[in-house]
């Protein structure tokens, strides 16, 4: 059932991409990285151009260096082989850091075509709740979007809002502030 | 005898009421309205306990207390002072001495005694105009013995039927708390139902995951809640009795912020569910869902007015988030807020008198303050100041009072004030974090028993309608369609 839901919405931001979809992230209006290579050549998310086989671009960290990503990339909070993303206050915009994390993050994605993502929208407590879910729900989507247009299959991925209700980090000053505006990648096998 | 004061009208039983109501209204119930304006003086002495045993003379104690409580928090009255009582010794309820009570220069005096035997209670009120020396009211409710409190507040709205304004005494709040969270790291809010003032709290929800914004419906049977239960934030309807709940929503998107239509029968919801942040409609059995705000920016917490007609909610359409207007099917559109950088979380005020709009506003120094909006006016006035910061309020079912969350050392608890920013008072409700409160919007318990009820006034009309505050017009409001 709700894999049914993952799978209708995922098509409905396939579409989205393609058209003229609402509210484009900005991230999309940024020179477009490298395209990571396609993880299945179903074509489920239509026609987006998705070139088989590339060279890794020079803003791009060879993915083998030094070890597995999986190694990489531990650190990430609660166990997440993925780091976080961090915005700007009451932004959902991309900045050109989440922008290179995210690169690594589809790449990482593309390796483990087993893997699913729930990518989590979520804010600093300087805001109030309903908005917060929304602009949370903003900074899941915008994080989401950009691993679509690297070649993600929409289906692997569902979008959560949490809004303020759970800071990574409880304190109430800039620093907590900062780590707290992120969007957050649950994976599960 | 009889000293004319301002502010004192006298209905001479039901013809009187019936012939002042609008043809129109003819089906509400005849509200026999006596205490008017607000500077009525009451006298409230203790409760007499009829026997003179140990649980009797408790209950009445409960029953003093508790009272005096509902009856001052509502800010319509002066009282006789506490400690003026003793002098004269105990009331005898259903035939007090006048001249005692017109020496400390009560208007009304409302006396009361009470019962205890073994489980059950019984409690008399006797409400009297002290100056014409006419019995107003007389109700006996039998019930439970360990209900003293919920005694109290039924015969605080019994006296408050006799004002311009509805009780609230025997409303609930519900609120979200993070107080049954092992781990405390924010993965599991329950819902949590209290008294109006803070106690008898008891949990409502045991699905161990987020569960935020509750909205009562307006019958007071339904609560209206988000849950990520099933991973998702949606927008659930659970029957307060039954306990029996519906997913309205579905997992399609981010769907919450659910507000009930003033007759109950939609719901209006911001959900990403066609993908960006937008205001849905839905019908209350979950079927009709339509987008009706359809704009690229992000749309939520939506409030309708209390006639149905306009929906207010927030949008950053103009940059920031503020609140905007539309009519419920979503025509138009206009800015309302234009003061402060973030204005969100609208509730409009049930009030038929006052049209205004509470929500959380950043006006300055960077905290979030409880504000309200005239809608004549357009003029904005603040009742939150210094308390840390405060938001997510919501409106007694009379209008004149709002219960809201504020974070203050670091935990968040609720609060009360009155409409105009006076009277602020923290509420106890227990351990944890407490939010994201909505108000019962009219009274649903049970447990007591009505034994005796007398009601009119063998007098004359006297003196004109008091204070501005209860001309004319249909005053205790609460939304009826």
């Amino acid at each position: 059932m709700r894999r049914a839901c993952c799978f209708a919405l995922s098509a409905a931001l396939a579409a989205s991409l393609l058209g003229c979809g609402p509210k484009r992230p900005s991230a999309v209006r940024h020179d477009p990285p490298p395209p990571p290579p396609v993880e299945d050549a179903s074509g489920q998310e239509g026609g987006l151009t998705r070139p088989d086989d590339v060279d890794w671009g020079p803003d791009i960290e060879p993915v083998d260096r030094g070890g597995t990503l999986d190694q990489e990339f531990l650190g990430g909070p609660e166990g997440s082989p993925l780091a976080d993303i961090y915005f700007e206050y009451d932004r959902a915009t991309l900045t050109p850091e989440a922008q290179k994390t995210l690169e690594h993050h589809a790449r990482w994605l593309l390796r483990h075509p087993e893997a699913r993502a729930v990518v989590e929208g979520h804010c600093d407590e300087r805001g109030t709740v309903e908005y917060n879910l929304a602009l949370g729900d903003q900074r899941a989507r915008a994080a989401m979007e950009y691993l679509l247009s690297l070649g993600v299959a929409g289906d692997r991925m569902t979008v959560v809002s949490y809004g303020k209700e759970r800071p990574v980090d409880p304190a109430s000053d800039v620093a907590a502030w900062a780590k707290n505006r992120r969007a957050h990648f649950a994976i599960s096998p | 005898m009889t000293r004319s004061r301002p502010g004192l009208l006298l209905v001479t039983g039901a013809v009187g009421a019936l012939a002042a109501a609008p043809r129109a209204r003819a089906q509400e119930p005849v509200r026999q309205i006596v205490i008017t304006g607000t500077q009525q003086r009451l006298a409230l002495p203790d409760c007499v306990p009829e026997a003179g045993d140990e649980a009797s003379r408790q209950a009445c104690e409960t029953v003093t207390g508790v009272l005096r409580s509902d009856l001052a928090f509502q800010g319509l009255f002066r009282f006789v002072d506490e400690s003026l009582y003793s002098a004269l010794g105990q009331v005898v309820p259903d035939a007090p001495d006048f001249e005692d009570w017109q020496s400390l220069f009560a208007n009304f005096l409302v006396a009361t005694r009470a019962r205890v035997t073994g489980e059950t209670m019984e409690v008399e009120l006797f409400v009297y105009a002290v100056d014409s020396t006419q019995r107003i009211l007389t109700r006996g409710y039998s019930g439970r013995s360990d209900e003293a409190r919920l005694f109290a507040h039924r015969l605080a709205d019994d006296v408050m039927a006799l004002t311009p304004y509805e009780g609230i005494a025997q409303t609930r709040l519900v609120f979200s708390s993070d107080r049954d969270d092992p781990d405390g790291d924010g993965s599991i809010k329950e819902l949590y139902i209290a008294d109006y003032d803070g106690h008898n709290v008891r949990r409502m929800t045991v699905n161990r995951s987020l569960n935020i914004l509750p909205a009562w419906s307006p019958d007071g049977s339904t609560l209206a809640y988000v849950s990520y239960r099933s991973g998702t934030p949606d927008v659930y309807l659970a029957q307060v009795r039954a306990g029996q709940s519906l997913n309205l929503t579905g997992s399609r998107g981010q769907s919450f912020a659910p507000a009930w239509s003033p007759d109950g029968r939609r719901v209006a919801y911001a959900s990403s569910r066609s993908g960006d942040m937008e205001i849905w409609i839905a019908n209350a059995d979950g079927t009709d869902h339509r987008n009706v705000s359809n704009n690229r920016a992000a749309d939520t917490a939506p409030t309708w007015s209390p006639n149905g007609r306009e929906i207010a909610f927030t949008s950053n359409r103009g940059g920031t988030p503020q609140l905007w207007l539309m009519d419920a099917d979503g025509l138009n559109v206009r800015r309302l807020t234009r003061v402060g950088s973030w204005s969100d979380g609208a509730v409009w005020s049930p009030s038929r008198i006052n049209s205004e709009i509470a929500y959380s506003s950043r006006l300055e120094a960077g905290t979030f303050e409880v504000a309200v909006i005239d809608l004549e006016t357009r003029q904005v006035r603040q009742l939150t100041t210094g308390r840390g910061s405060c938001e997510a309020p919501a409106w007694s079912p009379n209008g004149r009072h709002l219960v809201f969350a504020c974070n203050r050392n670091r935990r968040w608890h609720l609060a009360l004030v009155d409409r105009l920013g006076h009277q602020l008072q923290t509420l106890d409700v227990g351990p944890g974090n407490s939010v994201y409160p909505d108000w019962e919007p009219r009274a649903s318990r049970g447990g007591l028993t009505l034994t005796r009820s007398a009601a009119g006034v063998t007098g004359r009309t006297d003196a004109t309608a008091g204070g501005a505050e209860s001309s004319g017009t249909d005053p205790w409001s609460r939304r009826s369609p």
